[in-house]
């Protein structure tokens, strides 16, 4: 998205006859446009995301694992894996709910 | 780059920190202990920092090696000492108890910044996220 209402030329490659027929046009004709605008399209950026928050919850659980049998070495390693899955779960879904808020008004939009 | 390398960054801070501490009990905890003359006496931790190169993608500082010193130690004239030679000498560490608990104030400091650090980074994120939310 280049400018703040390049959001109207997206809409305006949905099919008018296609959408009330077919729900799955209005989303394989806008990802490509969504793309040549922005690069990746919404739902690779949230799976990688979502991927990445997978590898850090997974990472602090490993640590307090180690912590209740005893093999923790650092305190502070699995303090600051725990915070930072913290962090990564709200970034994740305040990203998620900017996304569905956008997605809502467009919806929301009178027609 | 990740998105919270600032976490990381002091957390290699801390782990040096930690390092010198568990040096510093070392030494402290070895200061008394004699040894006869024929052997050396206990020598003295070190902590070696080196600071990764930022470019590199992760930053931060890690220890690259723990260094002795002298095993030498000084020789001290105890004829009870089970441990002493024939003219009655044994060796202990040359440490300086003043200087170890001032290494314990600079690492226990270092320590706790690099705790602040982890601190604001994670109170700053948290408020980027709320971001638009008022």
């Amino acid at each position: 998205m280049t400018s703040p209402i390049s959001a109207l030329g997206f809409m305006s490659s949905f099919p008018t006859s296609g959408v009330g027929a077919d729900m799955s046009v209005g989303t394989t004709t806008a990802a490509p446009a969504a793309q040549a605008a922005g690069g990746a399209d919404f739902a690779s950026v949230l799976a990688s995301s979502l991927d990445g928050l997978q590898a850090t919850q997974s990472k602090a659980d490993g640590l307090a694992l180690q912590a209740a049998t005893g093999d923790l070495k650092d305190v502070h390693d699995y303090m600051i894996a725990s915070n930072e899955a913290s962090l990564a779960t709200q970034m994740t879904v305040a990203i998620k709910n900017k996304a569905v808020d956008a997605f809502n008004q467009i919806m929301g939009m009178p027609v | 780059m990740g998105v919270f390398d600032t976490l990381g960054i002091s957390a290699s801070g801390l782990l040096a920190h930690r390092k010198w501490l568990d040096a510093v009990s070392d030494n402290i905890s070895n200061i008394n202990t004699a040894t006869s003359t024929s052997q050396s006496a206990f020598k003295e931790r070190f902590i070696e920092a080196q600071a990764v190169n930022y470019g590199s993608g992760e930053g931060g500082v890690r220890v690259a090696t723990a260094q002795f010193g002298s095993g030498q130690g000084r020789v001290v004239y105890e004829p009870k000492n089970p441990l002493a030679d024939k003219n009655g000498y044994v060796r202990y560490p040359d440490i300086d108890l003043g200087d170890q608990m001032a290494q314990l104030i600079m690492a226990q400091r270092g320590y706790q910044a690099n705790l602040a650090v982890i601190d604001r980074a994670t109170k700053t994120y948290q408020a980027a996220l709320q971001l638009g939310k008022g």
